[in-house]
């Protein structure tokens, strides 16, 4: 099981998503509501994994995901994001992200996605 | 195409890409009405039912404009507790609106605006990215009236959500249109060109004992060569790598001639593969194309 940080500016996705790793026992050490508290918590969490949202304000998260990667090349980050384009998707695993899960999902695909990530 | 089509076109791909969401995050059955044009002046918000919550999204590049999505506040309590797998029917209206109220229903209002744009970018051949959305709530219609800076093109299309009421606004800017007819004209010029090139086919294969010819369908993933001592030798567990990138199409042939291109897809779990382009002239007599009947080439 992870230590997970989970980062969306809608209080609500972040309930959700906390709710559903809970359930299946991950830990929740923290949470973000923009790309900057995502950098900021990834440096003082070090978390074994996270979930990043895309469209945010202040910074968007592939801004987010690109710094946290410049400074920690193998941090584990799980897109979560309602923007399903295609390049959106293609962007975000260039960049290096671990997985890309579009809203609206399923709890098992986001279970599914950080199991993965994990392995 | 007309302005009017345009716009109705607009209207309907991002009211059905509003609907398909709506009804994942809500698990419940939406209706939605036929696009309306609002005339110019004319306030496509003095008639909603207040007290209402809008939540609103701009494009940031490729496409000026926005969408407006308005629900009623019973709405917003009904669709929250949906997402949240209560029983929304059971849920009545109440004077507050919770946080986690709002947030569910910008979120879901976030992810309803994705997938419009979605349908906006699929539509325009370009990307369209968009602002996170921002909340407002109305307690009169004249608040809602003056709330949105009118474009020279206004639709909206209507919804019943969760037996409540709910708006989408689209505001049009002029440039819009220009580039949404351009948009359909090209992709009318396309299926009418693909379309005489059926036709074309059609005719040359006219006889019903032609017809009747079985013919062989496949999809293909990639391709590759390698000389003849690498590839008896190949083992199990050997790794061979294919011309094609994953977000490639795959290559569709008929009796061993390339015919097209498509997408892979799933139906009743078995795959399946969505024509994305029908070559010009496939099917007709050149024989110049490939036969990958042999094994690789």
């Amino acid at each position: 099981m992870a230590r997970v940080l989970i980062v969306d500016d809608a209080a609500f996705m972040r309930k959700m998503l906390s709710d559903v790793l809970a359930k299946a026992g991950h830990e929740v050490v923290g949470e973000g509501a923009n790309g900057a508290e995502a950098v900021a918590q990834y440096q003082s969490l070090r978390p074994d994994i996270m979930t990043l949202d895309i469209t945010m304000p202040e910074k968007d998260g592939l801004t987010a995901l690109r710094e946290i990667l410049s400074m920690e090349p193998a941090a584990k980050v799980v897109m979560c994001s309602a923007l399903g384009q295609e390049s959106k998707v293609l962007e975000a695993i260039k960049a290096g992200a671990k997985d890309f899960v579009v809203k609206p999902f399923q709890p098992d695909r986001v279970l599914d996605a950080i199991g993965k990530a994990l392995a | 195409m007309t302005t009017e089509d345009a716009l109705i076109k607009l209207a309907e791909s991002t009211g059905a890409a509003i609907a398909q969401v709506l009804e994942i995050v809500s698990s419940a059955t939406i209706e939605r009405s036929p696009v309306m044009i609002i005339p110019s002046g004319q306030s496509p918000l003095s008639t909603i039912p207040v007290p209402a919550v809008a939540a609103d999204v701009s494009y940031m590049n490729g496409a000026t404009g926005g969408n407006v999505f308005v629900m009623t506040r019973l709405g917003v309590r009904r669709l929250a507790a949906a997402m949240m797998g209560m029983d929304a029917m059971e849920i009545a209206d109440s004077e507050e609106l919770s946080e986690l109220d709002q947030s569910a229903a910008a979120e879901a209002m976030n992810q309803m605006m994705a997938a419009a744009a979605g349908a906006t970018s699929a539509v325009l051949g370009e990307e369209v990215d968009i602002t996170p959305p921002e909340t407002r709530f109305f307690a009169t219609p004249n608040e809602a009236a003056d709330a949105y800076e009118l474009t020279p093109h206004v639709t909206t299309v209507g919804f019943t959500l969760l037996g409540e009421p709910c708006r989408l606004v689209q505001l049009v800017p002029n440039a819009f249109v220009v580039r949404m007819k351009e948009a359909f004209d090209e992709l009318d010029a396309q299926a009418a060109a693909d379309n005489r090139s059926r036709a074309e086919i059609g005719e040359r294969i006219s006889s019903d004992s032609v017809r009747a010819v079985p013919v062989r369908v496949w999809a293909e993933l990639g391709r590759t060569q390698m000389p003849v001592g690498r590839a008896v030798g190949l083992a199990t567990g050997a790794v061979i790598e294919l011309d094609k990138a994953p977000d490639d199409p795959v290559d569709l042939f008929v009796n061993g001639r390339l015919f097209g291109t498509g997408r892979l897809l799933l139906v009743d779990d078995e795959w399946a593969v969505r024509i994305e382009s029908v070559l010009p002239g496939a099917g007709a007599d050149d024989t110049s194309d490939v036969t990958p009947e042999g094994g690789p080439n």
